[in-house]
């Protein structure tokens, strides 16, 4: 169940500071991230539970006033450029002790979930989620009902034997004029 | 029938011949079994409803609607290792990738000469998993649906003359949109929502969503009921259900907590011990040909070539936000890996743990699970992570990045060698599970287990476990077949049991 969890100001600032450093910036994308990332992992942590949602606190904290153990300086990490938390973050990533790897390894993980599944971010990778989603649900009504329609048996043999859909058209949208001609012809 | 919350008012009394707490693979193979022989079963599930038009392309905002903790679950050890739980109606088969594996022959006759369960052999199971295959539609892809991922790895086993099994998915025309973690869009992937809970509907069966059950009753020592709390946002709701029998099906992490809790079945001591986790890690590798692993089937094939050393190597096609977490990097420098990600393949490799993990209930009610990775399995993950980027490079790769933390790029084949001289220790490796079992083991004797070969516990007459925490080991393959063909043998014999006496 979902709950009323804020994080704090100061907390959100250092979200703010790990978000700013771990979101992606590509030269021709054209759109900041952070504020939305943020909110997304603010979101995203609100579905946490109680003790886990106080561990995220403390891990807030501890990359905020880590700069020690990474021999950069005492000055807390959302007071330090861009570059500076990057390289912060680095060392902690790399750190000798596992558990303190763990920690920015976690906060990256509620970052990327949010930045990388984002519409904007997957069709600028190539890989629009929703389209592809969209396509496949009514590409599969398509045969469902082609199914029903002939009263045969269901996949496998449907396929291949009854020459529903090519093998080669099946996840090739750019294909689908031969996968309606196969239909006409099975229709036929 | 689903009973939401909504639909109710005040607080619940029910009374039924069997109560089933969870409706995943395990509760609602019961659930449905039990309704079909006539007797009356309700279904308590923790989590709510979400039709296959729920399911959406926000990847947070779904693990955080079904997913046990939003997603967050950890098992602690020497190496966190993440594990996702389903917690909605359906369970896990809702966002499982649908492999369906009968348990192999040598793990049976393991557990028959070894733990004297001799009616767990192939020859008894056989009519349990025939119908569990039957009614999930446990069958092969279509062809051409497999995607690139796929293809890239079966080219490299094929090159190598590596043994490769094609798997069976519970699916019917599963058209490649890989999305099953957050629950099949397309509606192809059979889970419980679509194989065995319409079964139990049409049977009379009665199913409650947002029940959190707290207390499992009893009387003179026998199971007699449940009671626990509504997820109402409006109100605080109690519920309590009387019944004959009583089916724990939550799931291997839930049930023996749910045990602990209510302090029962603690004289056999096993309960929450014993477990394992086929933990695997997952790789990645860059080709010059585009993959587009966002178009195809989650996992296709399995390579078995060394199954008897316990490893299985496996693509798993997973969407860019998954991909996004397995490189050690962030910010830009991941943002430049990432821009490649359509010419990546993701894989992993499974090895078949003899560590054991235990469950246990710290003060408030609070989870603690633990599994250490040891230090031998750990030499199976470098072998395995060897042999995976071999094929990978075989397969024409131009990089594999594997998830030893001092590793995490092999530019050469040469390479492989260095990564696996340097002996990548437990504390520097990213695991992952989805399968954990084995915290109520059944046993064929009350001091070896938690419950019997009909699913009983030893301690608590008319408490039952069906889910995977009855089982009695490690089984080294995908375990939903599995949990649902030893569910069906427990309802076979709970539902004879009831309409006998």
């Amino acid at each position: 169940m979902s709950s009323n969890f804020r994080l704090s100001g100061y907390q959100r600032r250092i979200a703010r500071t790990v978000v700013d450093a771990m979101v992606p910036r590509w030269t021709n994308f054209g759109r900041e991230l952070t504020p939305d990332v943020l909110d997304g992992v603010e979101n995203m942590i609100r579905n946490y539970p109680a003790f886990v949602r106080f561990g995220i606190r403390l891990m807030l904290l501890f990359v905020e006033f880590g700069g020690p153990l990474t021999l950069t300086g005492i000055v807390p990490l959302s007071f330090l450029s861009r570059r500076k938390v990057t390289i912060r973050l680095e060392r902690l990533s790399n750190h000798r002790f596992a558990t303190v790897r763990n920690v920015p390894k976690f906060l990256k993980i509620l970052v990327c979930f949010n930045a990388y599944s984002r519409q904007d971010v997957e069709a600028y990778l190539g890989a629009d989620r929703r389209i592809w989603r969209k396509q496949r649900v009514e590409f599969r009504d398509r045969l469902v009902q082609l199914d029903e329609s002939r009263d045969r048996p269901p996949t496998p043999h449907a396929l291949g034997t009854y020459g529903t859909v090519s093998t080669e058209s099946y996840l090739d949208e750019n294909r689908r004029g031969a996968a309606t001609l196969n239909e006409q012809r099975a229709d036929s | 029938m689903i009973i939401e919350p909504h639909n109710t008012q005040g607080d619940l009394n029910l009374s039924a011949d069997v109560v089933v707490v969870g409706s995943g693979a395990g509760g609602s193979t019961v659930a449905a079994t039990l309704a079909q022989a006539g007797l009356d079963v309700i279904v308590l599930e923790e989590g709510g409803y979400f039709k296959t038009e729920d399911y959406g392309a926000d990847i947070p905002a779904m693990m955080g609607r079904m997913m046990r903790g939003g997603g967050s679950t950890v098992l602690m050890g020497r190496s966190p290792v993440p594990y996702l739980e389903g917690k909605c109606v359906g369970g896990s088969t809702v966002i499982n990738g649908g492999m369906c594996w009968r348990t192999p022959d040598k793990v049976l006759h393991e557990w028959g000469t070894e733990r004297g369960l001799t009616e767990l052999s192939s020859r008894h199971l056989e009519p349990y998993f025939e119908r569990v295959e039957e009614t999930i539609n446990a069958r092969h892809q279509d062809p051409g649906s497999e995607g690139r991922c796929n293809d890239v790895f079966k080219s490299g086993a094929d090159k190598l003359g590596w043994r490769l099994s094609l798997n069976k998915r519970n699916q019917i025309h599963c058209v490649g949109s890989n999305d099953c973690v957050t629950g099949c869009p397309s509606g192809a992937k059979q889970s419980t929502l679509y194989s065995w809970l319409p079964r139990f509907f049409q049977s009379g069966g009665r199913l409650y969503t947002r029940m959190k059950v707290k207390k499992i009753q009893t009387s003179r020592g026998h199971a007699v009921g449940v009671s626990g709390t509504l997820d109402d946002p409006y109100e605080p709701r109690r519920f309590s259900v009387s019944a004959r029998a009583v089916v724990l099906s939550c799931g291997a992490v839930q049930t023996p907590l749910l045990l602990q809790r209510n302090k029962l079945c603690k004289p056999c001591g096993h309960v929450g011990k014993h477990f394992t986790i086929h933990p695997n890690v997952k790789m990645a590798a860059l080709f010059d040909d585009p993959i587009d692993s966002m178009r195809g089937t989650h996992q296709a094939w399995q390579c078995t070539e060394f199954v008897d050393e316990g490893i299985l190597l496996a693509p798993g096609a997973i969407p860019t936000a998954f991909m996004s977490a397995i490189f050690p990097t962030f910010g830009e420098t991941l943002a430049d890996q990432m821009i490649n990600s359509r010419h990546i393949a993701t894989g992993g490799v499974l090895v078949d743990d003899h560590a054991e993990g235990q469950i246990k209930t710290l003060p408030f009610g609070l989870p603690y699970v633990r599994y250490d990775v040891t230090d031998v399995d750990q030499e199976k993950f470098i072998k395995a992570a060897s042999l995976l980027a071999t094929l990978y490079f075989e397969a024409g790769a131009r990089e594999v990045y594997t998830a030893f933390h001092h590793w995490p790029v092999l530019k050469t084949p040469d390479d492989i060698k260095k990564m696996k001289d340097a002996a990548p220790s437990v504390e520097s490796t990213e695991y992952f599970t989805a399968h954990i079992m084995g915290t109520c083991r059944m046993s064929a004797r009350a001091t070896d287990g938690v419950v019997d070969t009909n699913g009983e516990s030893w301690d608590v007459p008319g408490l039952y476990i069906a889910d995977a925490s009855v089982l009695p080991g490690t089984i080294g393959v995908n375990p939903q077949v599995t949990i649902m063909a030893l569910s069906l043998m427990i309802a076979q014999r709970l539902s004879n049991a009831l309409l006998k006496g």
